[in-house]
C-alpha cells in the first residue's frame, strides 16, 4: 500500500501534459446580481498542444443550459492557472448539473489522432 | 545610556514562531495525454491506429485523488475532424482498453467497462493512476482507396464528476 502511494505521488509529480479542473463539487455561491449565484473554478493547462478551454453547463442529459463567465473559450498558457466564474440563473439551477472545460484542438498537418480532454465538476453536489 | 543599549539587545535577539503548512486533498481528475495517435495504412481502403497495421494508439492517463467521484468516458472518433474531400462512406471501428494501472484492483475497470454506441466508460472506483488506450479504424466504402492527404480525428477523454 505504501509502495503504490510513494508511486502514486512520483506519477503524480511527473505529470507533463494535462488538463485539471477543480473543485470537482464547488460550492454555489450568491454574486453580486439579484438572482444569480456564481461558482468560482480554477484551470490549469500543462498541455503544451492546448491553449484554448471552452467552458459549458448541462444538465443531466446534456442538453445546454444558459451561463455566463466572461470568457466561454478562456484562452490560457502551458503551465498556467487560471482562475475563473460562471454566473447561472437561480431558476435554472435545479437544472444545471455539469459544469465542463474542454480542450479545443488545432488542425494538425499529420494523420493521426488528437486527444481532447473534458473535465467536469458537478453542481449538484457530492453524491451521499 | 547602558539602559539603553541592553533594551536594543533585547530587540535584536531571534524571535521564532510557528509557521503552519496546511493542505487539502479534494476530488481532483487530471487527464494527462501520455501518448498521440497516428494512423497507420496498411491497405489502401483503411486508416488504423493498431501497431500491426503500422499505427499507434492514443495513450490518455488518468490521475483520481479520491477514489469513487469521477467516471472516465472515451469516446472514439466517428468521422475525421479533417481530411481531404471524401465522395465515399467511410466505415469506423474502435474501442478503448485499460493499458496499466497504478493500483492492482484497477484491473478490474477493464471487465467493469461499459460501451453507450462509440463511448466506453470505466468507473474509477480506485484512487491512483490509470492508462487507457483508444483503437480507431476506419475503412473507405467499397474497399476504395483512400485519397491522398493528411487524416485526423478526435478522440474525446472526459472525466466526469459522479
Amino acid at each position: 500500500m505504501r509502495n503504490n502511494i510513494i508511486i502514486f505521488l512520483l506519477l503524480w509529480a511527473t505529470a507533463l501534459s494535462s488538463h485539471e479542473m477543480t473543485p470537482a463539487y464547488p460550492e454555489v455561491k450568491p454574486s453580486h446580481v439579484l438572482d444569480v449565484v456564481k461558482v468560482e473554478m480554477s484551470l490549469f493547462n500543462s498541455r503544451e498542444e492546448i491553449q484554448y478551454y471552452q467552458v459549458d453547463l448541462f444538465d443531466l442529459n446534456w442538453t445546454n443550459i444558459p451561463f455566463s463567465t466572461t470568457y466561454r473559450i478562456i484562452k490560457i498558457a502551458y503551465k498556467e492557472k487560471k482562475a475563473f466564474n460562471v454566473y447561472i440563473r437561480k431558476s435554472d439551477m435545479d437544472e444545471a448539473v455539469y459544469l465542463c472545460t474542454t480542450s479545443k484542438v488545432r488542425k494538425s498537418n499529420k494523420s493521426k489522432t488528437l486527444i481532447s480532454s473534458r473535465i467536469c465538476s458537478r453542481l449538484d453536489g457530492e453524491p451521499a | 545610556m547602558k539602559y539603553f543599549t541592553i533594551i536594543l539587545t533585547l530587540f535584536a535577539l531571534p524571535v521564532s514562531a510557528n509557521v503552519e503548512i496546511t493542505g487539502n486533498v479534494a476530488a481532483k481528475c487530471i487527464i494527462q495525454t501520455t501518448k498521440s495517435g497516428a494512423y497507420g495504412n496498411p491497405i489502401a481502403s483503411k486508416l488504423s491506429t493498431t501497431p500491426a497495421d503500422g499505427g499507434v494508439l492514443p495513450i490518455i492517463r488518468y490521475d483520481v485523488s479520491i477514489a469513487d467521484s469521477y467516471t472516465a468516458n472515451i469516446t472514439h472518433p466517428t468521422a475525421f475532424s479533417s481530411s481531404p474531400s471524401l465522395s465515399d462512406t467511410v466505415a469506423w471501428t474502435g474501442s478503448t482498453s485499460v493499458t496499466q494501472t497504478s493500483v492492482s484492483g484497477m484491473s478490474a475497470y477493464e471487465a467493469a467497462k461499459t460501451v453507450v454506441g462509440n463511448t466506453t466508460i470505466f468507473d474509477l472506483t480506485l484512487a491512483g493512476s490509470t492508462w487507457f488506450s483508444t483503437a480507431s479504424s476506419a475503412t473507405y466504402g467499397s474497399a476504395k482507396p483512400f485519397p491522398g492527404g493528411t487524416y485526423t480525428s478526435v478522440v474525446q477523454a472526459s472525466c466526469i464528476a459522479k
